[in-house]
């Protein structure tokens, strides 16, 4: 590895750094208050790291990684969302848990193993990537062990990303079989000009079976609302937007690498995986009362409406895939921070009685939600809006009618429940409970400031977006070719 | 050498099958390790002796003994021992056994006639495969060790247990005074039925 390579690494080296840096801050016995503070500190070196390192974009680090604007966007959006979650968590944790300082290993660990897939260029450091992300996820889910819910969620997610990953390896080697290489870049070279490679599209439908999982489209979203509900909301989000936003940061540089989109029948798979989502999320979400629940049914429809950016395969659509996730990502932090700060210490707030009024009783709070679920519905003004319009748009360019009418009237559906709760929001007020008085004001109040940043970073996306497109488009091109 | 081939891959696809439908822990891994074995001889055959070598050492050897370990310490008292006699009736180690036994004349095959045939394929030696790890994959390596960490934090913290447990017999003993505490007459219950209350304290000591 020669000095420029390393330089490009250096983020990473310094996110793989940060786990190591809480380890020994626990073996020499520090405060959680000081875990979290280093933590941050470090997530924000990460970022200094990235700037720094801008100019010697894009570089290759044969032959598992290539460092461009991609990775550098996807993985600036995963660090971002792990600053949020990492605040998050510390009322949560502090509350709940006797020794919540092992969480932050393992948080920054998978924040790596999320950070690995969006610059991974072989299948041995896609598959390692995917590993780190999901064994740091078992642990995670199942976290607050003395929860039955958690245990449970964090075995079903165990045995059912365990298969995923053996259909993972299956897929890859009926690839490797096909054209001899585990680059990305080597599978392009080794398929052959004419002709449909039988082999190939067997091995992209077991891959497909994989991602499907771990982006929870639809035949293989089973485990989404169990492990949603489960799971503790700091890791609820970190499942919902880090390690989706890596894996289909993976799934679009190969995609890209192979040109997957002259081969019909792949598309068809994804077609199909893309409408059954949005139809199947949408339907079962209709008659929630668990706002947790919700959001997972919610997930799986959004992510069909991604692959809808997925499927032309051209700049446009990475573009607005990428806009998409951002959007997503921003309202579903704000809408997981409020169940933070509602849940108790024996259970998260998940049932929608419990949000009755909420408006009334805390306007900022109830305020933060509704605008978190009309950008999930896509009204116009918020992030969520101009990401689904995005969408249409790279849709549209390419003639893609059936997923784009699905989209519509999917999205119509979707209205329907998201406008339910916000109607729950501002319904009478019950006799409201006597608050307890902060435990942590300082975290407390810290995470209530964040909330209100990332409503204004949904309107601002939603209103005056144009910056933020440019500096995609631009970061987006920087890569090797 | 395609029959070994054949031969080991079939040993390892029974005994695979034969791991998923046995319903006790021990049977099951007792075909597991056979399986590793069987898989050990496939790498053979299709030239990677070094992965070959460490499927045994690594899988059937340390990664399989600890799991049986842990099964047999789970419960320790006379009822288990009992138990653990019926687990190794000729019944249950026979079949293992005999595809042992096919992998291992397999083997003698091989020692016997070395100049089988080779499959069309290239060898690849313990020397290259430090290369490639050490060299241009070093990162793989790297991330794989933080996979391990992940992996060891996780179980570490799941398998944590409270502090006040210190001992099953010290639990034992408050739950015994619960006991005594709702009802005077019942004091001994479980292990401890039958022994006398000073006899009890200096055994449990």
């Amino acid at each position: 590895m020669n000095e420029l390579q390393f330089q490009a690494l250096l983020p990473f080296i310094v996110l793989a750094a940060a786990s190591i840096l809480v380890i020994l801050s626990i073996a020499f016995g520090r405060s959680h208050t000081f875990i979290q503070v280093a933590g941050f500190g470090m997530m924000c070196l990460v970022v200094l790291a990235m700037w720094l390192v801008r100019d010697a974009l894009p570089r290759e680090i044969a032959p598992l990684l290539v460092v461009d604007g991609l990775g550098a966007l996807f993985t600036g959006l995963i660090i971002f969302s792990v600053l949020v979650i990492g605040l998050l968590s510390f009322i949560y944790f502090e509350e709940r848990e006797e020794n919540p300082k092992e969480y932050y290993i393992l948080l920054f660990l998978a924040t790596l193993g999320s950070a690995v897939l969006t610059i991974s260029r072989h299948f041995i450091s896609l598959f390692i990537g995917l590993e780190l992300l999901s064994v740091s996820l078992y642990a995670l889910i199942a976290y607050l062990r003395t929860r039955n819910n958690a245990v449970e969620a964090g075995m079903k997610y165990l045995m059912l990303a365990a298969l995923s990953s053996a259909f993972l390896l299956f897929g890859m080697a009926l690839i490797y079989l096909e054209t001899g290489s585990m680059e990305f870049t080597g599978i392009a070279r080794g398929l052959p000009s004419s002709g449909t490679p039988i082999l190939f599209i067997m091995g992209m439908g077991f891959l497909l079976v994989a991602i499907g999982f771990k982006l929870a489209l639809a035949p293989f979203h089973l485990w989404a609302a169990d492990v949603y509900q489960g799971a503790p909301s700091p890791v609820t989000v970190f499942i919902a937007t880090v390690s989706k936003t890596g894996v289909f940061a993976v799934l679009l540089r190969f995609a890209q690498a192979v040109h997957l989109q002259q081969y019909p029948a792949a598309m068809t798979i994804v077609v199909v995986i893309s409408v059954a989502s949005m139809i199947v999320g949408n339907l079962l979400a209709l008659q929630q009362q668990n706002i947790k629940r919700l959001l997972a049914y919610s997930s799986i429809a959004h992510f069909g409406y991604l692959l809808v950016a997925f499927l032309p395969g051209d700049a446009a659509g990475a573009e607005a895939g990428f806009f998409y996730l951002l959007a997503y990502s921003i309202t579903l932090l704000s809408a997981f921070g409020v169940i933070t700060l509602l849940s108790t210490r024996q259970e998260d707030a998940g049932d929608l009685s419990g949000y009755r009024g909420l408006f009334w009783r805390d306007p900022v709070m109830g305020a933060v939600l509704a605008v978190a679920l009309l950008s999930l519905a896509g009204i116009p003004l918020t992030a969520g809006f101009l990401g689904k319009f995005l969408v249409l748009g790279a849709g549209i360019g390419r003639q893609l009618w059936v997923p784009v009418i699905v989209l519509v009237l999917t999205s119509v559906i979707g209205l329907y429940f998201y406008l339910r709760v916000i109607s729950t929001l501002f319904e009478k007020m019950p006799p409201a409970p006597a608050r307890a008085r902060p435990l942590h004001p300082f975290f407390y109040y810290a995470t209530y400031a964040v909330l209100i940043l990332l409503m204004g970073l949904s309107f601002w996306l939603g209103t005056f977006p144009r910056p933020a497109i440019r500096e995609i488009e631009a970061l987006l091109n920087i890569r090797l070719l | 050498m395609s029959t070994l081939f054949y031969l080991s891959s079939l040993v390892a696809i029974v005994a695979t099958l034969m791991v998923i439908t046995r319903y006790h822990p021990i049977h099951a891994l007792l075909y597991l390790v056979v399986s590793f074995l069987a898989v050990a001889m496939i790498f053979l055959s299709l030239g990677a002796p070094f992965v070959a070598v460490l499927e045994v050492i690594i899988y059937a050897g340390a990664i399989m003994v600890l799991f049986i370990f842990v099964v047999m310490m789970l419960n320790l008292d006379k009822d288990t021992a009992l138990q653990e006699k019926q687990w190794l009736r000729p019944r249950v180690w026979v079949g293992p056994a005999l595809l042992t036994l096919v992998l291992l004349l397999e083997i003698g095959v091989l020692l016997v006639r070395g100049d089988l045939p080779a499959l069309q394929l290239a060898v690849v030696t313990p020397r290259q495969v430090a290369l490639s790890l050490y060299g241009e994959y070093l990162i793989a390596v790297e991330l794989a060790g933080f996979l391990l960490m992940a992996g060891i934090v996780g179980a570490a913290h799941i398998g944590k247990h409270k502090k006040e447990s210190l001992h099953r017999f010290l639990r034992e003993e408050t739950d015994a005074h619960e006991a005594s505490a709702g009802d005077a007459r019942e004091v001994h219950t479980g292990d401890g039925e039958g022994i006398p209350e000073k006899e009890r304290k200096t055994w449990q000591l």
